[in-house]
């Protein structure tokens, strides 16, 4: 609160009038005509803001900052002869203030901006970590009471993680052992302390433009974004225990740009640099790991120690994990844009920018486990674990990026344009060996394909329109585009893309406006990469990344697309317009028959999806004090995706069609709003309000030979549908005694209901067990930290002095 | 792939033809902004004081075109004029055809849209001929309004929110989706990521040549580049993203873990069916509740860490 009065108070004295004397005065005007400054102009806007929540507050508030206290907003605006210049601060001395201010000289255009913008995640979370810069700690008598005096499996007294090694079960895999999980609650649940799970990220911004000449602009920009507070994350030990933390975030970016351009009517030209400067406070994370205390020896030797081989699945692993969060990084971008415009209304304009970016942030080891780290012996059996390969990441991609578009209108009633766009992304990051790593930090392991990738591509997109527009009778719009994409390290190494289209525009008509388009796209691959079978002749055994060979990876794999979208409005009168919109598709993904491998039935990944969109309205403004609006929209997603539970070859499952599986998955989502401003409709009086309303239903629902094999044994229960239904209602009304005094009350409701079976409450996941609205930290398999998505009911009262200028 | 080379280079043939047809002349010479002046644009000026003894609630101030000052303005050149076109004769006759008119039925968007851009052909307007909505139509004056705005920046609606919905309501609606970008809480507006006036990249996005250059223009802690990369996420955040929002966590174009299975079907853990049997009476419940598989695949985005190939450290 002392902070917001300090900020307010000083707010209040830039706005003052002495702030406003020291404005720059206006040069002396070129000619007697010039008008007189206008008066400044602005609002005050001063009171209190009152909140009660019920269930989850932070969603409540998620980006917002709602608490109890001063509200204050301001706004200055003030125009000479020779400059114009506007001001504001918007919920002074909140986590969700903003400032802004502009002004316009006579060579010179400034802005500065200042956005505070917090995420609220949860307030109702709870963790018996603690953080310690980069390194997060639990309680050593806890983990040594889940230890227990041996590495023996549950040799502990307490439960660490449900389903851990600790006092058992040390795993689940029937309902017996689950319910038994369930019961023993972990030691690290009484000892959680609760904390609000938020960060914020504060963006001052800085730019301006100085007309060097009539034609000749310079102009810089420089902005600055500071992120800190906490995220949730996740850091693993394996199938044994998975755990959430709240990661530190300590952030900022720094981003710059000059430029110069040239312009005349008929021509521009900009050359310019742009840099960004990404630095993580935090490039490494350690943490504690809840089931053990030391790190795991057995006191045997590669391959059968001193690590346990099977650690990272049962639980004998490390005291700690170690990850890398995001590295520090380095973006240069340099560029020219021009635009020329020659007789026949025909424009060329484009644009060629080469990027460069780079990260070097120091490696963290291989693994934080003394048990490899200081084994003579594992490093004998693993020399490559020695040392890293190199100290730093070296990473760099480079890019080149050009557009070029032709547009002309060479008569009245055609016009052509024809674009081109070059896109192309050189990882230049020399190929890091990991055939030898660790895994988990529990276990050492090589593996043949431990090289680092360079996902290399290159896009060729070229897109050719033209449109006819006959005399009053609206726009017919024909084109064809054709995406070339060359990638290196995927699984085709060639995608190219045929798409029509046709649009129709009618929008001269006072009474009636059409906008249709349709699009058709038909994507296809070659060069499938194929994993190696020991047999040219025989069918792979396996696909890319050891997948099923018949996957599709969904973003590059062939597919037909179609699309479409109509909006169609009429407007009876001046002041009414009724509109509907529809904008829908289909992608569908394919086998392609060019792949050996390709056989019916046999095709993995995602097969398609729809989306249907339909939304109808109306706006109504009688007069310049009367607006209404309502809108009520209906969208469709249904996807359809296939897989295959199987062990990898030469087990049969491999290739076993009763092991397939479908997943279709279905979202309805209704919405609707409306609007109501009345201003100055009642004297003195302007009135807001508005309501939104939004339901969402979204389906899980399995099919196939796999699922009824599981429900034949009771081991198949269908997921409940994810729900959620919200409603936000506002009104603000404001009186005013005289021209600019006056009061002003608000209200801000919201409601959220919402069943999503990934929310573990008291209880158990949500949907299959009431909500209680109380998380539960140690469910089946992990310790979390209770973050989810609960139900909230939200109110908040503005209650404010309004004062006018 | 020779064919769909010989495609592009067509195309670009195309480009270069074209250029030189409409250098050379060809087709009806119909002026541009910048070439010969129109029809309009001959004539004696009027001076804006007349214009403005018959139409007073069209005046400017305020505004930045207003600034007197400032050499490039209306204010600085023809005032009402500089837009209008000379208007003495529409003035001495009040007959509106001799007067430029930024009306439904007086221009094309296009025209219309020639006069504002032989001023704003820089910086953000820059790549406006031959953008999405140049092509669909789209003018300046169906957008903005000089004379009597709702919003800001001259816009004839109050929000642009509520402008762009006009037309992209299935999009504007997402807003109001359990996951969500800031937009309805006002900390971001539309064109916090697009440029509406033409941009260097695709879908209109402000920022960058590609659609990762323009999330990593905030989300700069995903740049990388990686160590280890994912290689969807190096080419598209949207594969797996729908920033204007959705039903699901982190605005994921499905739920986890069965986005993740939509391509990693291998063995064993991946294409395991997660199931509420599972999820109550399983260790692997893990895989499915909270973080589910970026509980231990946290690294989604890239991974610098040595042993990080499998996006787990």
């Amino acid at each position: 609160m002392r902070n917001r009065f300090v900020t307010l108070t000083a707010t209040l004295l830039l706005i003052s009038r002495a702030g406003i004397a020291q404005t720059p005065q206006a040069p002396q005007t070129p000619s007697a005509a010039q008008p007189p400054p206008l008066p400044a102009t602005g609002t005050v806007d001063v009171g209190g803001l009152f909140t009660t929540i019920d269930g989850d507050e932070a969603r409540f508030e998620r980006y917002r900052d709602t608490r109890d206290g001063l509200f204050s907003s301001f706004s200055l605006n003030r125009q000479g002869a020779s400059y114009l210049f506007d001001a504001n601060a918007t919920h002074v001395g909140y986590r969700d203030q903003r400032y802004k201010a502009s002004f316009i000289g006579r060579n010179v255009d400034f802005n500065f901006g200042w956005v505070s913008l917090p995420l609220n995640f949860s307030y109702l979370t709870r963790t018996p970590f603690a953080t310690n810069g980069n390194a997060l700690t639990l309680d050593d008598n806890a983990q040594r009471a889940v230890q227990g005096p041996t590495f023996a499996p549950n040799d502990g007294t307490a439960v660490g993680v449900p389903c851990a090694p600790g006092a058992p079960p040390a795993a689940c895999g029937n309902p017996t052992q689950a319910a038994q999980a369930k019961a023993n609650r972990s030691i690290y649940n009484t000892i959680a302390t609760p904390f609000d799970l938020q960060y914020r990220r504060d963006t001052a911004a800085f730019g301006v433009t100085y007309e060097a000449t009539k034609a000749i602009d310079v102009d810089a920009k420089f902005t600055s974004v500071k992120r800190e507070g906490q995220q949730p994350w996740g850091a693993s030990f394996a199938f044994n225990n998975a755990v959430e933390l709240p990661q530190p975030i300590d952030q900022r970016t720094n981003d710059a740009s000059i430029g110069v351009s040239w312009a005349n009517p008929t021509a521009m030209f900009r050359v310019g640099w742009d840099g960004s400067w990404f630095h993580n406070q935090n490039e490494s994370l350690v943490w504690d790991n809840p089931i053990q205390i030391s790190d795991f020896s057995n006191g045997l030797l590669p391959p059968l120690g001193p690590y346990d081989p099977s650690g990272y699945s049962n639980g004998n692993g490390p005291a700690q994990g170690r990850e890398a969060l995001a590295p520090s990084n380095l973006m240069n971008v340099v560029s020219a844009t021009g635009l020329y415009k020659v007789p026949g209304r025909t424009t060329i304009n484009g644009t060629a920018q080469l990027t460069d970016q780079t990260q070097d942030a120091q490696l963290i080891p291989w693994t934080i486990n003394s048990m490899i780290n200081n084994s003579p012996a594992v490093i004998a059996a693993f020399p490559h674990l020695a040392r890293l390969p190199r100290p730093t990441a070296e990473a760099e991609a480079k890019g080149v990026n050009a557009l070029l578009n032709l547009t002309s209108r060479p008569v009245r009633l055609v016009n052509f344009t024809v674009r081109y766009r070059y896109n192309t992304r050189d990882v230049q990051t020399p190929i890091f060996d990991a055939t030898e790593y660790v895994r988990f930090d529990a276990v050492p392991e090589e593996i043949e394909e431990g090289f680092s990738p360079q996902f290399n591509t290159t896009r060729h997109i070229l897109d050719a329109n033209v449109a006819f527009t006959p005399a009053h009778a609206g726009t017919i719009r024909v084109g064809y585009g054709h995406e070339a994409v060359a990638r290196h390290g995927r699984g085709f190494s060639d995608v190219g893309e045929n798409i029509f289209r046709a649009s129709y525009d009618a929008y001269s008509n006072r009474y009636v406006s059409v906008r249709a388009s349709f699009d058709a796209g038909r994507r296809r691959g070659e060069g499938f990469v194929e994993a190696e079978s020991g047999n040219d002749e025989a069918e792979p055994v396996v696909g890319p990344g050891g997948t099923q060979p018949t996957l599709r990876y969904y973003d590059e794999a062939d597919r037909d697309r179609k699309r479409g979208s109509l909006l169609f409005t009429v407007m009876p009168q001046d002041s009414v317009d009724v509109y509907v919109q529809f904008a829908g598709g289909k992608d569908e993904y394919l086998p392609d028959s060019s792949v050996p491998v390709s056989r019916p039935g046999e095709l993995f990944g995602l097969h398609d999806s729809t989306v249907r969109s339909w939304n109808v309205g109306a706006n109504f403004h009688p007069t310049s004090v009367v607006a209404v609006g309502a809108n009520y929209g209906r969208d469709k997603y249904g996807s359809l995706q296939l897989s295959r539970n199987a062990n990898p070859p030469p087990d049969p499952t491999w290739t076993d069609p009763s092991r397939d599986w479908t997943l279709d998955n279905d979202d309805a989502t209704s919405n609707f709003t409306v609007f109501v401003d009345l201003l100055r409709a009642i004297r003195n009086t302007d009135i807001r309000f508005g309501y939104d309303y939004s339901d969402s239903d979204n389906a899980f629902v399995h099919g196939g030979p796999r699922i009824a094999a599981l429900a034949s044994i009771g081991q198949f229960i269908p997921l409940p549908n994810v729900s959620n239904t919200w409603h936000r209602a506002t009104a603000d009304v404001q009186y005013f005694f005289t021209s600019r005094a006056g009061v002003g009350l608000g209200y801000y409701f919201e409601k959220l209901d919402v069943s999503d079976f990934n929310t573990i409450d008291t209880n158990g996941p949500v949907g299959f067990t009431p909500a209680t609205g109380d998380p539960r930290i140690d469910w089946l398999g992990a310790l979390t930290m209770g973050y989810g998505n609960r139900p909230y009911t939200g109110h908040s009262v503005y209650a404010r002095v309004l004062y006018r200028f | 792939m020779v064919l769909r080379w010989n495609l592009v280079n067509g195309g670009l043939a195309l480009v270069v033809l074209s250029l030189q047809f409409v250098l050379a002349g060809g087709g009806t010479p119909v002026s541009a902004g910048s070439g010969q002046p129109p029809a309009s644009q001959t004539g004696e000026y009027a001076g804006e004081a007349t214009c403005l003894g018959c139409h007073e609630d069209k005046a400017y101030k305020g505004t930045a075109h207003s600034l007197a000052l400032k050499e490039r303005t209306p204010a600085a050149n023809h005032g009402c004029e500089s837009c209008h076109g000379p208007g003495k004769a529409h003035a001495e006759s009040g007959d509106p055809a001799l007067i430029k008119r930024f009306t439904r039925t007086g221009q094309t968007p296009a025209e219309g849209s020639d006069t504002c851009t032989s001023c704003h052909n820089r910086a953000s307007h820059a790549l406006w001929d031959g953008s999405q909505h140049f092509q669909r139509n789209v003018g300046c004056m169906t957008c903005h309004s000089i004379h009597s705005p709702k919003g800001t920046p001259q816009l004839v609606a109050r929000t642009q929110q509520e402008l762009c919905s006009k037309c992209h309501r299935n999009v504007t609606n997402k807003q109001y989706r359990f996951n969500h970008m800031p937009v309805r809480e006002g900390g971001l507006v539309c064109t916090s990521c697009h440029n509406v006036h033409g941009s260097t990249n695709v879908r209109l996005l402000r920022a960058g040549t590609t659609i990762d250059e323009s999330c990593t223009s905030c989300h700069a802690d995903k740049r990388g580049p990686y160590l280890w990369e994912h290689a969807p996420v190096s080419e598209s955040c949207i594969t797996c993203h729908d920033p204007h929002g959705s039903n699901n966590d982190r605005m994921l174009v499905s739920k986890l873990p069965f986005l993740c299975q939509r391509c990693h079907v291998t063995s064993r853990h991946p294409p395991t069916v997660y199931e509420g049997y599972l999820l109550q009476n399983s260790s692997n419940a893990n895989k499915i509740y909270g973080r589910a598989c970026t509980g231990c695949h946290q690294m989604v985005h890239g991974s610098n860490a040595p042993s990080g190939k499998a996006l787990l450290r």
